[in-house]
């Protein structure tokens, strides 16, 4: 492996630790416009880690990828999801299913495992990203993980968002990034997700005068 | 080639015109002329299909063979008579104030783009592009769950858009992983998720890649199908939205999510024995049948009840699917058909019924056979057909995937449900636990599901609700879909059949 390569290959590692960091932080996080701050910090590193790749490589089409990711991911979703916050009568989540330390702990083991799973198909990988797909599956799982763990309807949506980064992380560092019409496709039902939750957090807030998802209880067996 | 641009941009013009259109009587005919051209331009293309073997069109964007033509089959008959159905449905809603004359036009939009939505799902080559319009599918429906804006419609909505998300999400990591896998083969192009590219080249992709990728698209997509114990959104959902999404969701959605799962199934299969997806799809096959069967026995709301039966249905195709075979794989191809004609009604039943006794729950609802004597004689078929009695046509297909079960030929060292059931036991008799089984929970169902439908067709109405029912639109399409059960119980039409056994040679692969 020339001297290029490696140090290319630890710059990836590194932006990909730096997403994966951001994960245990939006954990950790109990306010939420620090969710949705840390979840714009996260997507930028996404783009800086997609740019690195789209220069090491020479895959032009990357950098379109880095670049809406920063339109959609770093500057709309987050405004989107401020703007519902500031209209919420809450800014902290109190209850939560899971409390932050045992979240942590299991957000440890999430990781573990993801690099278990991942292991038999890493050695197929580029030399350049191989081990971001074990991070990229660690940081799925952990933003399923906050889904389940968080009660508001903001947080669940910030999971959601987290476990898209992860995919497009795993995209990019698996096989420099989809073909780009998958990629805009994507972009495009994720913006369309933001709006919807949007749009369902002010009818929430109205009917049920909270977005606490605890409160959706009407309908089960 | 004509047809296929009528059938995608179809429901797009028809969801913009009713934007701007605001008279109730003119969006109805666009609507219903809309479908009518989709039926029609679905003819031509299976004709084309039939002749042709698969079609690609649109700078290989769109390709259509014979099981993505059957489920076309499917989405637009449910479709047409859906649309006749919305006629006196929506007008009756607006009548009754229950939504504003204005919002007539949103529910058309919504509708035509989870239309759309469905209908680029099947013909995408791509399987990312499947996704992407898998995903818009939830994205579509979530306001039509929601639509009449109670706190349980919202509830319903809200989970569904969160947990579908979700699902998808994993399934789109299921993707990714078979683009890693494929793009090795296929070198950096952009085609190296398309269909026709991969075909060629599946058994060449790394099995350690396609078994994980398979695990995530399974889970990702059984969430959208209603596997078990991806479930917990579809009751919910069903219940709430309003009769024709309701009958669209059950008959048609899960119909297209089941495609997806076969579309990788039918990739994976290539590269790895058929053992390892036809048992990971027997289990949760057999397991969404067994919970659905015990919690049919709890319900004491008709619609709730309706979605347990779709989640059991879904769960019957997997087992044939799960088992393969030309006889499994054709008896869990011809199941979807019948369950989305059957569910349809039952749906279309449920909303007249809400719409005459004004409630959900099943004590609430006697004496059907005499206020309303049609709607009695469709919840009868629609029950006896969900049961699977004959001589309806799910009767047909069920026997189908329980003799491809029994005849299942086991081999004995790889992983699979029969081992859980017994142990040290041959083969033979591993199949024939399964199908006692099976059995069994179908005997369990068939009592608590004809239990429920008797005590609402039987005995004297609640004091009062109105007596008698005369015909409207939707009557129309109960009618057809009654016809269609009887008729496809006794004679499969000659095009459909040989769709049908094309669709069976996609998936199975020798």
């Amino acid at each position: 492996m020339s001297a290029s390569t490696q140090l290319g290959s630890q710059l990836v590692d590194l932006c990909s630790v730096l997403l994966l960091l951001c994960c245990f932080a939006i954990v950790a996080q109990r306010r939420l416009s620090a969710c949705v701050d840390l979840f714009a910090l996260q997507s930028a590193f996404l783009a800086a880690t997609a740019a690195l790749v789209a220069f090491l490589t020479g895959h032009k089409h990357i950098y379109f990828a880095a670049a809406l990711t920063i339109v959609i991911k770093v500057i709309v979703l987050p405004r989107i999801l401020r703007k519902v916050i500031e209209r919420l009568n809450v800014s902290r989540e109190l209850g939560m299913n899971i409390n932050i330390p045992a979240g942590l702990l299991i957000c440890g083991a999430l990781v573990i495992v993801a690099f278990f799973i991942t292991q038999p198909i890493i050695p197929l990988g580029y030399l350049l990203t191989r081990d971001s797909l074990a991070i990229a599956l660690a940081i799925i799982l952990i933003g399923f993980f906050t889904m389940i763990a968080r009660q508001k309807a903001i947080t669940q949506m910030v999971g959601f968002l987290v476990m898209e980064n992860g995919v497009f992380l795993g995209a990019t560092a698996a096989a420099y990034g989809m073909p780009l019409i998958v990629e805009l496709g994507v972009f495009f039902d994720v913006l369309v997700a933001g709006l919807i939750v949007g749009i369902y957090t002010h009818r929430l807030q109205d009917t049920f005068d909270s977005v606490d998802t605890s409160t959706l209880t009407v309908l089960k067996e | 080639m004509w047809s296929v641009i009528v059938l995608l941009t179809g429901p797009v013009l028809a969801g913009l015109l009713s934007l701007v259109i605001h008279r109730a009587r003119v969006l109805h005919v666009v609507n219903f002329s809309t479908m009518l051209a989709l039926a029609v331009a679905e003819t031509a293309l299976t004709r084309q299909v039939l002749a042709e073997g698969s079609v690609t069109t649109l700078g290989g964007f769109v390709y259509v063979d014979a099981l993505s033509d059957f489920i076309l089959v499917i989405i637009t008959a449910i479709g047409l008579s859906c649309s006749l159905y919305m006629w006196s449905y929506m007008d009756d809603r607006v009548a009754r104030g229950v939504i504003a004359p204005k919002r007539l036009g949103h529910f058309f939009f919504l509708f035509h783009m989870f239309l759309f939505a469905m209908v680029a799902a099947t013909m995408a080559n791509s399987l990312g592009v499947q996704w992407v319009a898998l995903e818009g599918t939830t994205l579509a429906t979530t306001f039509l769950i929601a639509f009449f804006r109670r706190r349980e419609s919202l509830e319903a909505g809200w989970k569904y858009l969160i947990l579908c998300s979700v699902g998808i999400a994993l399934a789109l990591f299921g993707v990714v992983l078979t683009y890693y896998s494929s793009v090795r083969v296929l070198g950096d192009a952009s085609s190296a998720l398309n269909m026709t590219a991969l075909i060629g080249v599946a058994n060449q992709l790394d099995p350690n890649v396609l078994k994980l990728a398979f695990i995530f698209m399974l889970v990702g997509y059984g969430t959208k199908v209603g596997l078990v114990p991806m479930h917990t959104w579809l009751p919910d959902a069903y219940s709430e939205a309003p009769a024709p999404i309701a009958a669209m969701l059950a008959g048609v959605l899960e119909t297209v999510a089941v495609y997806t799962v076969l579309r990788s199934k039918a990739l994976v299969d290539q590269a790895l024995p058929p053992e390892f997806t036809g048992n990971l799809l027997l289990t949760f096959g057999l397991l969404s049948f067994i919970v659905a069967s015990l919690f049919i026995l709890i319900q004491h709301n008709y619609k709730r009840l309706f979605a347990y039966s779709s989640i059991e249905h879904m769960g019957l195709a997997m087992i044939g699917f799960g088992v393969g075979g030309m006889i499994g794989t054709f008896g869990g191809l011809f199941h979807l058909l019948n369950h989305a004609v059957a569910k349809a009604l039952a749906f279309f039943v449920a909303g007249n019924i809400h719409r005459r006794f004004d409630t959900l729950e099943i004590d609430g609802v006697r004496g059907l056979a005499r206020a309303q004597p049609i709607t009695a004689v469709a919840i009868l078929v629609a029950g006896c057909a969900l049961v699977g009695l004959p001589p309806f046509s799910p009767f047909v297909s069920e026997l189908l995937i329980v003799s491809a079960v029994a005849a299942q030929d086991f081999s004995s060292d790889t992983m699979h449900v029969g081992r859980f059931v017994t142990m040290t036991i041959s083969d033979e008799m591993r199949s024939l636990g399964i199908v006692a089984l099976f059995l069994f929970f179908a005997v369990v169902l068939f009592g608590g599901f004809m239990f429920r439908v008797g005590a609402m067709v039987w005995g004297t109405p609640p004091a009062g609700i109105a007596q008698g029912e005369s015909w409207t639109a939707g009557h129309v399409s109960l009618m057809i879909m009654i016809v269609a059960l009887l008729g496809l119980g006794f004679v499969l039409p000659e095009p459909i059949q040989m769709l049908l056994t094309r669709a069976v040679n996609v998936i199975v692969v020798r």
